[in-house]
């Protein structure tokens, strides 16, 4: 087991050093110049020109590659060229609220995923199956803004429940922290609600045709001990794996739901950076997202052990 | 497991509790948020130092946190700000100018002199206007902490409108100035009626500003960018909110206060919702233009300049990108609409409705053998985007292989930039826009400039103008500016360095709460506004 965490944390490094090199060729070959957009729509090109060469954008791009390397390895993701705040200080900044929006739209998508995929499976082909498939036809299909503008309509502008807009530090107090979480989690679960019902009620339905399970309602045990201690253990397996994916996409894909909210998260924070051409913000949020990606999948990968004895690494 | 009725009741007596928990709490913490302003910007400044960059919403930044030695009026006379006296040598060669009393910096240390001397030197190296007074001037110094002067090689009539223009001369602390202006200042701290909020500011989220308490305004009423810069509220925060209908939705909640630009399909709603108010604070808007490669075919060729600007219908093309008549109009003048040098000298090409029977003939007469025509369309600026789909289609009914190159405007601003030919990776055509206002400064106003690959993108050349728009700073009176106008114009649409396609303003959004704020070209003065009850 050790060799193999081992391994792939090795793995972890190899995948952020290809993502680097990717990235940092991408967005010099990329049109567009970081030092154009920085001096504005009436800048002169003597002006422009000067910016670029007191950035060091004129440099060989071999010797920005190697020196934003060196910089790396000494663990300095370099520094913003238009906020001129270190890239590790602007993450942090906006990595409070894309993790809670994270964490609070996987609980609840996978609370009531499971649950209505676990419903379903139990009651296939009936009207409750069938609401529940519908809902998951429906949430999986209506775009994330749709949902969003809707709640914004209903719940906050209209009723005056939440707010419409903007997110509150933690620090600054739970209630308005949730407050502000409320609408975009609601919003965001709709899509991964749905996905996790649809493979959890496909995964219990394979699992619910097997041959012990019958045996274990032969023997008399409850629909809850068939249901949970016999299918869904046996089951989990691919529903692990969905949800490890989908956690591990929403920290780098929440980007609509933060715009739709004004949320100022990573997502956001990348897209600004890309917009702007601001090369070591959108270099280091990348790597770290790249990074953060593959520890979600080992992280996924070791579960399955917890759930399946059969499996050893 | 069985779902009694008590159970439903009390699951939905806690649903209930657990929603209303957030509005209690907002309730509890509203009171504090009387006297704070929060106002979503045309643009959200990426880099805040407004000698860096050319971005509007830095320069309004830049009012907020500093302070400049004159300022414009709402008539856009020139008023002296942190000047108390100035004067002029009997030869004309000499300016003086000492500080009033009272200016610090937000840190506390006294404005000096030097600051003074250290900015405008740092102003000049990237500000056209900044740059022909320094080809002027023999000397700038200080002769005591609240005194300074600028010798001059010769007189120069226009220097305090120079001193008064945009990008605007915004004193610096010496130590800061002292920068070349490629590298860009993060100190953030001026002389101005507003302190930068570092602790509360966040790149790319929210900028906060606090009211300087220490600042010393004139006693004169604000006007314009001048007078007295009283600030009536504790606190402005620019809240950075990308989606604009989510900006419209917190407007209506009462989250945010002001919308600097809000998209055109959003004006019917704005004005139709009773606690909202479009207010038009640019009253001369902007002009939306068309900038061709003069050194590349086929707009190395006058005819084929002339043929575009023929070939144009203004009305369609503002009906395209604006959509309501309310906020546009047709402009002939290169001087802008309604300004003291508007005139209708050689403006037979406006045809109602354009002529492309004409502008055929044109293209042809400039020897067009079908050459590639590049047109560059911004696909994040609407307006300017749907301009250029109307361009490239009427430009294909006379003939013209148009190529349209969709990017994002990061992509445009780089290519506008390379001068080689379309195979080259160069361009033909470009939509872009500039104030109505500062079509009145052919002097400093870059796009205005018809000096080759010295100039602005598009490098058009005519000795014939530039001649004539080196006199601009020599003549005295406004009668002998307006004739020169007059003949600038002339030359100009014959050789057509760029054509109009029309004016247009935009209206801001504000909750009927917010008042008092000051309507000026380009910029947006925080101070003289005000939050009243409702």
């Amino acid at each position: 087991m050790a060799t193999y965490i081992l391994r792939r944390m090795f793995s972890t490094v190899a995948v952020m050093a290809m993502v680097g090199m990717f990235v940092f060729l991408l967005l010099r070959l990329a049109p567009g110049d970081p030092a154009a957009m920085i001096a504005g729509k009436a800048a002169t090109a003597e002006v422009i020109a000067g910016i670029r060469e007191q950035m060091g954008l004129n440099d060989p791009l071999p010797i920005q590659f190697i020196s934003w390397v060196h910089d790396i390895l000494q663990g300095d993701l370099g520094t913003s060229l238009f906020a001129g705040r270190p890239v590790l200080e602007l993450v942090s900044q906006r990595l409070e609220p894309t993790i809670s929006l994270s964490i609070l739209t996987m609980v609840i998508s996978v609370t009531a995923g499971v649950c209505f995929g676990i419903v379903a499976a139990w009651r296939a082909g009936g009207l409750v199956d069938r609401i529940l498939t519908a809902f998951a036809t429906f949430g999986f299909s209506v775009p994330v803004f749709v949902v969003g503008f809707f709640l914004i309509y209903f719940c906050a502008i209209n009723t005056h429940w939440l707010p419409v807009q903007g997110y509150k530090l933690i620090e600054h107090g739970f209630g308005p922290w949730l407050e502000h979480l409320i609408l975009p989690t609601v919003t965001l679960s709709v899509p991964y609600i749905a996905f996790i019902a649809r493979i959890t009620r496909a995964s219990m339905l394979e699992v619910l045709s097997e041959d012990y399970i019958r045996t274990a309602a032969a023997k008399g045990a409850s629909t809850y001990s068939v249901l949970f201690h016999h299918a869904l253990k046996n089951a989990a397996a691919p529903i692990l794996t969905v949800i490890g994916l989908s956690f591990a996409g929403l920290i780098g894909g929440v980007v609509i739901t933060e715009t739709v909210f004004n949320i100022p998260g990573i997502g956001r924070l990348v897209v600004d950076a890309i917009n702007s051409r601001d090369y070591p913000v959108i270099q280091g949020v990348l790597i770290l997202v790249s990074g953060l990606y593959v520890l979600i999948n080992l992280a996924v990968d070791l579960s399955y052990t917890l759930v399946d004895p059969r499996i050893r690494y | 497991m069985t779902i009694t009725r008590r159970d439903l009741i009390k699951a939905s007596l806690a649903a209930g509790t657990a929603f209303s928990v957030p509005s209690v709490l907002r309730a509890q913490t509203a009171a504090t948020a009387g006297r704070t302003v929060r106002m979503v910007m045309g643009s959200f400044p990426r880099t805040f130092d407004p000698m860096f960059t050319t971005d509007d919403t830095a320069q309004s930044h830049g009012l907020a946190i500093y302070d400049t030695l004159f300022a414009l009026d709402s008539k856009f006379m020139v008023q002296p700000q942190m000047v108390q006296k100035w004067g002029v040598s009997d030869d004309k060669k000499t300016y003086t100018f000492e500080l009033r009393d009272g200016l610090s910096w937000h840190d506390g240390a006294a404005v000096t002199a030097a600051d003074c001397v250290a900015s405008i030197r740092r102003w000049a190296q990237v500000q056209s206007g900044g740059q022909l007074m320094m080809e002027r001037t023999k000397d700038i110094s200080k002769k005591d902490d609240r005194t300074f002067s600028i010798a001059l090689k010769e007189p120069l009539g226009l220097l305090p409108e120079i001193l008064a223009s945009a990008p605007p001369l915004f004193i610096m602390r010496e130590k800061d100035a002292n920068r070349p202006a490629t590298e860009q200042v993060t100190t953030n701290i001026g002389s101005g009626p507003f302190k930068f909020n570092e602790a509360l500011s966040k790149p790319g989220a929210s900028i906060t500003y606090d009211r300087n308490e220490q600042y010393v305004p004139r006693r004169e009423t604000a006007d314009g960018f001048a007078g007295g810069k009283v600030v009536n509220v504790d606190r402005v925060v620019w809240e950075n909110i990308a989606d604009q209908q989510t900006a419209y939705a917190a407007l209506q909640a009462g989250e945010i206060d002001f919308i600097q630009t809000p998209s055109t399909d959003l004006l019917s709603v704005i004005e139709s919702d009773p606690n909202l108010q479009l207010e038009i604070l640019d009253k001369g808007g902007r002009i939306l233009l068309l900038r061709m490669n003069c050194l590349q075919k086929p707009f190395d060729n006058v005819k084929a300049r002339q043929a575009i600007l023929h070939l144009v219908d203004q009305e369609a093309f503002l009906q395209a990108s604006f959509g309501n008549p309310k906020y546009f109009r047709t402009i002939t003048s290169l001087f802008g609409n309604d300004t003291p040098y508007s005139n209708d000298e050689n403006t037979e090409w406006f045809k109602k409705g354009g002529d492309p029977e004409g502008a055929k003939r044109l293209l042809n007469e400039a020897g067009y053998a079908g050459e590639k025509i590049v047109l560059l369309q911004p696909t994040d600026w609407t307006e300017s985007s749907n301009a250029s789909q109307l361009l490239a289609a009427e430009l294909r009914k006379i003939g013209a292989n148009v190529e349209l190159a969709p990017s994002d405007w990061g992509g445009i601003v780089e290519r506008r930039a390379k001068m080689g030919s379309v195979e080259e990776g160069g361009w033909s055509l470009f939509i872009t826009d500039h104030s109505n206002y500062g079509t009145t400064q052919p002097h400093t106003n870059i796009d205005m400039v018809a000096n080759g690959k010295k100039g602005w993108y598009g490098w058009p050349t005519s000795d014939e103008y530039e001649s004539l728009r080196a006199k601009w700073v020599e003549v005295d009176t406004l009668e002998e500016r307006q004739a020169l106008a007059g003949k600038m114009q002339k030359v100009y649409w014959d050789f057509v360095g760029m054509v109009y396609l029309g004016a247009y303003v935009q209206p801001s959004a504000r909750r009927k709460s917010l008042t008092g704020l000051i309507g000026m070209p380009a910029y947006l003065p925080m101070w003289n506004m005000q939050r009243v009850s409702g």
